[in-house]
């Protein structure tokens, strides 16, 4: 027997994956002031936020819809290694395939992007940057001074360290665009979208604004938190619906289970 | 799949403890004005006797030098203690006759503290009667003036004073109505009461020097003359007061 609860619970699978973007009003802004940037002339943009505010989801939405209208590239996964990075740009850029034993040169590199000014600009979306080194980030920057190559970068904002004041960023960035937690109001709107889109408009309706409140209250609009707890959710009514069927009203959106999901999560304590 | 049992079970415990807390906080609610009101009427008790004293009856310590009594007291200058506030008062608790006090009660407000300015002696000085005293008169008229004074009955009006002033302070408790019926008593030479009024009011206004005194008096004249010298010399030690000290030495050399 397979439980309805099942699917839904597996929306909040958190992913980066452009079908479950949900365009929010803010989202939208900090997505058009982004896109906006990227026709201007600037070396490298920066996007932070705190982690679960959106940014790689953001990152992976721009490159999404602007992949087919110019040269842009994606790299989700921070390559942290030198040479795998130089190789990755070089290759991205030539469309060739860099043999195993063979490496590329940094200033042959640099030569290259130069001999193209003017006549190319590549984009490449850099997600998790705070995991580069130095060294790396330096190279980085000496290609986007040659104009060819922009670069639109990621990185996580701690309670602790403003990435904006580290030393390599402070003269470097141009475009600085911050991503914050959802309102209440925009958590609802994501909730909503997210179920409605899959066709659970039913469950959507029976959350009720107390229950969004309580969401938003121990989550604090983070995206990923709210995944979390939305997946916990609809894991303990998968449990009721298939053993204590009578334990739930499917016209109701249960505060009990939303409790327990929470005592669960940590987010209060019995 | 989850543990839903074992989460049933924490979550039961949590619902537990919110309701512990929701009824701890109202109760706390609830309790609070009472609590601010006790608060209230405490701090205003305590500001009414400001400074912690000694109760009334208390087993104290008496140093020789404080029961002797002074022959140079006399030339002694009195000491300058802050003892001049309760004598203030003292002036107000002075008359020792009741009705004289009925009447001023109904001029003077309750709070209100007058001091009644007494007229030195020096200021005013009688002449020496040069007419003839009224037993000189007696004799030159062969008439016995004794037998026509008329007859003014002391113990009805103070019986009626009392039963007024005891029920004033059944109304008020206010130390002053316990002190004048102590006073009152011992007129009456009551001094089981006396000395149980007086207790009353030293323990409504510790302060009160009247109520030490005529406590300590009570009991010198319910024999009980070890006790009241104690009692006056731990009050002695504390206010330095002269008339306590008066007081000693009078029932020191037993002139009371």
């Amino acid at each position: 027997m397979k439980s309805k609860y099942k699917e839904i619970k597996n929306i909040f699978i958190d992913t980066v994956d452009s079908e479950s973007y949900v365009e929010l009003d803010s989202m939208k802004y900090n997505y058009e002031l982004l896109a906006e940037s990227l026709d201007k002339p600037l070396k490298m943009i920066l996007l932070f936020g705190r982690p679960g505010t959106g940014k790689s989801m953001t990152l992976n939405k721009l490159y999404v819809n602007l992949k087919n209208k110019r040269e842009i590239h994606y790299f989700d996964a921070p390559i942290l290694s030198e040479k795998e990075f130089l190789k990755s740009i070089y290759e991205a850029m030539s469309g060739q395939n860099i043999p195993q034993n063979m490496r590329v040169n940094f200033d042959g590199l640099l030569k290259y992007c130069q001999k193209m000014k003017g006549q190319r600009e590549v984009v490449f979306l850099l997600d998790e940057c705070q995991l580069y080194s130095e060294a790396l980030m330096e190279k980085i920057r000496l290609l986007s001074d040659t104009r060819v190559v922009k670069f639109v970068i990621t990185l996580h904002k701690t309670e602790n360290e403003d990435v904006i004041a580290k030393e390599h960023f402070k003269t470097r960035i141009w475009e600085v665009i911050e991503l914050s937690n959802a309102s209440e109001e925009d958590l609802a709107v994501f909730i909503q979208k997210k179920l409605i889109q899959k066709g659970f408009v039913e469950v959507s309706n029976s959350i009720s604004k107390r229950d969004i409140k309580f969401i938003h209250t121990h989550t604090k609009g983070n995206f990923r938190e709210t995944n979390k707890l939305l997946y916990t959710i609809f894991n303990i009514y998968e449990y009721y619906d298939l053993h204590q069927p009578e334990k739930i009203d499917q016209n109701r959106f249960s505060k009990k289970i939303l409790e327990m999901a929470a005592i669960k999560l940590g987010y209060i304590h019995d | 799949m989850i543990n839903t049992k074992e989460l049933e079970k924490r979550w039961y415990k949590y619902k537990a403890k919110m309701f512990t807390l929701f009824f701890l906080i109202l109760g706390i609610v609830i309790m609070l004005p009472y609590l601010i009101y006790y608060i209230y009427t405490h701090t205003n008790h305590s500001e009414k006797s400001p400074s912690s004293q000694t109760p009334l009856v208390q087993p104290a310590t008496v140093s020789k030098e404080d029961l002797k009594p002074s022959v140079n007291s006399k030339s002694d200058k009195p000491r300058q203690e802050p003892t001049l506030a309760p004598r203030h008062e003292e002036v107000v608790l002075a008359p020792t006759i009741p009705i004289v006090d009925m009447e001023e009660e109904r001029v003077t407000p309750r709070h209100t503290k007058k001091h009644r300015v007494v007229p030195k002696k020096h200021l005013v000085k009688a002449k020496k009667a040069t007419a003839l005293s009224a037993e000189e008169l007696r004799v030159i008229q062969g008439k016995d003036l004794n037998k026509e004074k008329p007859k003014i009955n002391f113990k009805r009006s103070s019986a009626n004073y009392i039963e007024v002033m005891t029920k004033k302070f059944k109304q008020n408790e206010n130390p002053r109505e316990a002190l004048l019926l102590a006073k009152a008593y011992y007129q009456e030479k009551h001094y089981l009461k006396a000395e149980k009024w007086s207790l009353i009011a030293n323990d409504l206004d510790k302060n009160s020097e009247e109520s030490w005194l005529i406590f300590a008096k009570s009991k010198v004249k319910l024999g009980k003359r070890r006790e009241a010298l104690k009692i006056l010399a731990s009050y002695y030690t504390k206010s330095k007061s002269s008339r306590a000290k008066e007081l000693i030495e009078k029932i020191k050399s037993r002139s009371l």
